[in-house]
């Protein structure tokens, strides 16, 4: 082929790029489970954003009776300082959210660097990010967490300092080989002969065309994430006075909540990091489909399978 | 061959790097174990801090690459030395090992073989009710936090119910001994936790051995045995399923990592005293001994499966031996 | 099965379990104090402890290792002390152990102890003051069992331990050292130089003992990771014919994990003694058997706010002075102790346990945030726009205060402390850390203010408030127990004075430092920490209570443990 048509060869163009998300959006809405996900995560969103509008008593502020149980004013009851448990639940949304989301963005940006680059530019590079991302994959994840977080002073900041560090490489091998797919592609090719950095090449060329690749590592990641760091807080490595799920969680079995007549107090966080992670993984299943149509569900209308 | 050699390589590597991580990371973070007893003994005269820092050989002040190089010819050797407790470290980690052992492996394979069965058949029948069912509620049940799930168990079977007991390893004031009321009580106090357990990770396998059974199924061979008149169970077990493992195997062993993480916080949760309850009370001992040598046995344990794992994929998987 | 019908079986199954969640129900009682039945001399019975150590036992009983000494596994129930030092009655004498009398010469530089005789150790032998003399001197071979730091060359006063004849104990220190009765006489657990003496002297600290050889109520009858159980020393050198002791023939010690099964276990009425913090223990543990159940928490050690006094700011009087106006300990104690424990004095001195060494004639501080913002105001300080006061030069009162991560009981006093210094204009936020590194800032001074006190690595009590205060205040404990990094050359005479002052000096001596503290305000007690002790009735009388304080009740008590068991006896 002619330099020319190389360079002006199938770079994705707006049009492809919008009618994409396009149906991004119509799989997700046909999807029963996605649906369903996705509701989850609006109202979780609407709740972190507006939790005075829902919660009518303060979270933290100890001036209720304690150890009551739920009543049409305190609908889940009060914790043993006498805190209202609804109240608690509601605005600690905020924060579980802020984490989690934060911890899979950066998590799935590192391993999208590191696969993609890895990938690109092959050789001794691949091999040696490839062992790194190996090692960090076998290493036990909750031991070198709660090694870490024994040392660091508990905050939110080490929280998601210490899951970023350990997340980042579940990711990282399938990001990889979707570059190594990708990269002898034309347009790729194209930027060669152009004469672009790799590091140009890997960020404004490639990884916009693994949107869905990388909205689906997000996703994936993000429903283990909310789990490991209300694990983390429920063991005490934590900041208790932060209020997140994990640290009612904490607080609730510090308290022998369970036993103690108080058991909402502890299992109501629990569901709630439990309803998360599943809106997560509901919206996942709608991204597995979409990626591989061998997965999507054989409907009774024969409709022709779309390639993505 | 060539392919075992590299993962052999990969296998030094990784626990190196695990060895180095267990030695930098109480030594950069501030204090000791003579201050760890201190803070977590409340009654111990404090002017015994001289005598504790004697006892633990802290500021003993040694080179700290020397350090390192004793640290790891210890390791090779098998030295840990003592706890905080003043007990050899092998054998706290011999006395624990049973336990976790036998409350996370008879789990794990039991959840392997529940999940991979589900992917199995929820492939094979694709669209119908098993598998609009199951692999999405395994995997939801996998992403809910393990603990949660042993909350409820415990809330509902132990608290309300009555019917378990509610944490620990046997009844408090039993002797362990090798009789029928003993191992029943042993049986009942590992259920709860068993099941938690169990729940949680059959979920980690049941989509990928689905998926992979899909790509099976497509492939040439498979058809050729429906083709050629085969029962449906024969093609879908002999011919796809034997073929869909294989690439899960490693993944299989790789999330070990994870189960062994879940056993800690069960453990901790149902004050289960075996390895993982260990390491979390090490934690915060400050008890560099014994976290050395339980975050070393650790990786080694997940190490070791990977090689496992890759050598039966080697012996298995004749494609990879064409490497 | 449908995904909505599936949803619905979900749904349904969450409203079922929160519907049983809420069938629970807490109830609450007022304890009584039973009347106990007399000791009939029966023996019998078996005591179960319940004190969560967080691990298993490493069936380990070296008495000078810190992971034996703490849960009281083996001093004073294997091993004992020359003499019983009640902290709780610090105005009676000690009571005789294996030491019958002792004698201070008159410039508190000797001191000679007369050894018991007939005393057996539990393998047969005799014991004789010889091994008082061999303990002794062991500290010096190995310096790591120099628990108390006793020695010149720990840090300590004594010289010299010689033996006086057949059986008298000569102690000679190298200045006046009445405080170190204490530490010498109650908190050294004497070891038999028969066995002793074979090891290498200089790794004692490494002997496992696991098959311990002591003088004491009780022998290990066999020990599992998860209990350790005793049976009663049929040669105690206490029982008589008539009245034999120890009364309990058995007692077990199981190991708990944590807070949630040990708490369980005592509410299921399945230990009678118990040391454990219980949030709800009225609902939770009396309740259930309130005829037969009871608490009862002596305060021992003060929990205080305390501030570096190496800080720009907090090295200020004035701030110090607004902080403790601006707390309402009575609330502190109510609500973030759950009233469990009682509110402190500025003055540091526990009440009532010391009432007999208060100055009644000084005033404390009370709760007046007014006065605090005043205070603030007349030392120059300006409240910024968004309500916190700023020093002339326009630093913020912003402050981080470190507390132990997993105290949930100092994380809520911490929650209200930090509304009511709000309220005054002064900002905190609280920083948890594990007990290491925050055991570790306190003692390098790395830290603004700090929660601390009983629980947490501490000043350890004694028999007067001297051994308290002198942790927090002396210099020479900066890097120590002096967290604030008080230096103060009175407060260090008043107490070097005391080693060598008569008793009516020595409430002199600590009337001053209490002026001190109200003076200077170098920490600020919020609450006074208590001894945490749960008892039952049913089937074991004897129990130490409010009206008969014969020992520091916990379990965990050294070496009033030793006291307890040998008080206790089977009824019914």
């Amino acid at each position: 082929m002619a330099v020319t048509d190389i360079a002006a060869a199938a770079q994705p163009d707006a049009l492809e790029v919008s009618v994409r998300s396009r149906r991004l959006l119509r799989a997700i809405l046909r999807n029963r489970k996605a649906t369903v996900g996705a509701l989850i995560l609006l109202l979780m969103v609407f709740v972190a954003a507006f939790p005075g509008l829902i919660a009518n008593h303060p979270p933290q502020a100890p001036l209720y009776r304690a150890n009551a149980g739920p009543s049409s004013s305190h609908l889940l009851g009060t914790t043993q300082l006498g805190q209202d448990v609804f109240s608690q639940l509601v605005w600690g949304t905020r924060l579980t959210l802020i984490v989690t989301l934060v911890v899979s963005a950066i998590a799935t940006l590192i391993s999208m660097i590191i696969g993609v680059t890895a990938a690109y530019l092959g050789g001794v590079t691949d091999r040696t990010l490839t062992v790194v991302t190996d090692v960090f994959l076998i290493i036990p994840v909750l031991p070198l967490l709660i090694l870490l977080s024994a040392y660091l002073s508990p905050s939110v900041t080490s929280l998601i300092i210490v899951l970023t560090v350990t997340s980042w490489a579940f990711q990282a091998r399938q990001l990889r080989s979707q570059g190594l797919s990708l990269r002898n592609r034309d347009f790729l090719v194209a930027a060669r002969v152009r004469g672009e950095r790799p590091m140009y090449i890997i960020l404004v060329e490639i990884v916009p065309t693994m949107t869905s690749l990388l909205v689906a590592s997000f996703l994936a990641l993000a429903v283990f994430e909310v789990g490991f760091a209300a694990s983390l807080q429920f063991l005490g490595l934590g900041n208790s006075s932060e209020l997140m799920w994990g640290t009612m969680l904490y607080n609730a079995q510090q308290a022998a909540a369970l036993e103690s007549g108080n058991a909402l107090w502890a299992l109501a966080p629990g569901a709630a990091v439990a309803l998360m992670g599943a809106g997560f993984a509901l919206v996942n299943f709608a991204f597995d489909e979409i990626g591989n149509p061998a997965l999507r569900p054989v409907r009774r209308r024969r409709r022709a399978r779309t390639a993505a | 061959m060539r392919y075992l050699r590299r993962r052999l390589g990969l296998f030094v590597l990784t626990l190196w790097a695990a060895l180095t991580v267990n030695f930098v990371i109480p030594r950069v973070m501030p204090g000791n174990e003579a201050q760890a007893v201190l803070g977590t003994m409340r009654n111990v005269n404090p002017a015994a801090l001289h005598a504790l820092e004697l006892q633990f050989g802290v500021n003993v002040h040694q080179n700290i690459f020397v350090a390192y190089f004793h640290y790891l010819g210890n390791c090779v050797t098998g030295q840990f030395g003592v706890t905080v407790q003043n007990v050899p470290v092998m054998s706290e980690i011999t006395s624990k090992l049973p336990w976790t052992l036998g409350l996370v492996g008879v789990t794990t394979v039991l959840a392997f073989v529940i999940g991979t069965f589900v992917g199995v058949i929820s492939a094979w029948r694709r669209g119908g009710r098993i598998d609009a069912v199951l692999p999405p509620s395994l995997f939801i049940l996998s992403a809910i936090p393990v603990f949660f799930i042993g909350l409820l168990l415990i809330y509902v079977f132990a608290v309300k119910l009555n019917w378990l007991p509610l944490g620990s390893n046997y009844t408090i004031g039993a002797t362990p001994e090798f009789s029928p009321s003993f191992i029943w009580d042993v049986l009942k106090h590992a259920l709860l936790p068993a099941i938690s357990l169990t729940v949680v990770t059959a979920g980690l396998w049941v989509y990928s051995m689905r998926n992979n059974m899909i790509t099976t199924i497509e492939e040439d061979y498979v058809k050729m045995g429906t083709a050629k008149g085969l029962p449906s169970r024969r093609v879908m077990f002999d011919y796809a399923a034997r073929n869909a493992i294989l690439p899960n195997l490693t993944g299989f062993a790789m999330q070990l990592g994870y189960v062994l993480g879940g056993a800690i916080v069960i453990e901790y949760l149902f004050s289960y005293p075996g390895l993982g309850y260990l390491f979390f009370t090490a934690s915060t001992d400050h008890d560099l001994p014994l976290m050395q040598g339980l975050f070393l046995f650790y990786t080694l344990a997940v190490l070791v499966c990977v090689l496992l794992a890759d050598v039966a994929t080697a012996l298995l998987d004749p494609r990879t031996r064409e490497a | 099965m449908s995904m909505k019908r599936f949803k619905w079986v979900i749904l349904s199954a969450v409203v079922g379990v929160l519907v049983a969640a809420c069938g629970g129900s807490s109830s609450s009682s007022s304890s009584t104090t039973s009347s106990t039945s007399g000791n009939t001399g029966k023996i019998g019975g078996k005591l179960v402890i319940d004190n969560v150590y967080g691990g298993t036992w490493p069936c380990q009983f070296n008495p000078f290792v810190a992971a034996n000494e703490g849960p009281g596994i083996t001093f004073a129930l294997i091993y004992e002390p020359l003499q019983f030092v009640n902290i709780l009655q610090s105005n009676n004498p000690p009571v005789p152990m294996l030491a019958t009398s002792s004698q201070w010469s008159s410039d508190f530089k000797t001191l000679t102890f007369t050894i018991r005789n007939g005393i057996k150790w539990s393998d047969g032998k005799p014991f004789t003051a010889q091994d008082v003399v061999y303990t002794f001197n062991a500290m010096k071979s190995d310096k790591a069992i120099d628990i108390n730091a006793l020695w010149s060359a720990d840090g300590g006063p004594l010289t010299s331990v010689a033996l006086k004849g057949s059986d008298q104990v000569v102690l000679t220190f190298n200045a006046p050292s009445q405080p170190y009765f204490y530490f010498v006489a109650d908190l050294t657990p004497i070891i038999p130089q028969h066995i002793w003496s074979t090891l290498n002297q200089s790794k004692l600290h490494s002997y496992g003992d696991s098959q311990p050889v002591g003088t004491g109520p009780y022998m290990v009858s066999s020990c599992s990771p998860q209990n350790i159980k005793y049976q009663r020393n049929p040669n105690y050198w206490q029982s008589t014919s008539g009245h034999p002791v120890p009364a309990i023939k058995e007692i077990d010690y199981p190991a708990f994990l944590s807070n949630t099964p040990g708490n369980l276990f005592l509410s299921q009425g399945q230990a009678q003694w118990g040391g454990q913090y219980i949030p709800n223990v009225q609902s939770f543990y009396v309740g259930k058997d309130p005829g037969h159940r009871h608490i009862w928490y002596p305060p021992v050690l003060n929990v205080a706010l305390v501030p570096n006094l190496e800080n720009a700011l907090l090295g200020k009087l004035a701030v110090r002075q607004a902080i403790s106006y601006a707390l309402d300990k009575a609330t502190i104690a109510r609500l973030g102790e759950g009233g469990q424990q009682q509110p402190a004095n500025q003055t540091g001195v526990i009440t009532p346990t010391f009432n007999s060494w208060v100055d009644s004639s000084l005033t404390q501080p009370g709760y007046d945030p007014a006065k605090a913002q005043q205070i603030l105001s007349s030392a120059g300080f300006k409240k910024g726009s968004d309500g916190i006061y700023r020093s002339p030069s326009g630093q913020p009162l912003s402050f981080t205060i470190k507390t132990i991560s997993g105290y949930s009981d100092w994380d809520q006093s911490l929650q209200i402390i930090t509304q009511e210094l709000k309220a005054v204009g002064i900002a905190v936020t609280v920083q948890d850390e594990n007990s290491t590194p925050y055991t570790a800032d306190l003692q390098g001074g790395k830290f603004q203010l700090a929660y601390a006190g009983s629980g947490g690595p501490a000043a350890a009590p004694g028999p007067s408030p001297y051994y308290e205060l002198r942790g927090w205040l002396f210099g020479g404990n900066i890097g120590s127990t002096n967290y604030s990094r008080y230096k103060n050359a009175s407060a260090d005479a008043l107490f070097n004075q005391y080693g060598g002052a008569s008793h009516a000096q020595q409430v002199q001596i600590i009337h001053q430092i209490q002026k001190l503290m109200l003076d200077d305000l170098p920490f600020i007690p919020t609450t006074e920490g208590v001894d945490w002790y749960q008892y039952d009735t049913t089937n074991i009388g004897g129990w130490p209570t409010e009206a008969n304080p014969y020992a520091q009740p916990s379990p965990y008590s050294f070496p009033d443990n030793g006291q307890v068991v040998t008080h206790l006896y089977p009824t019914g």
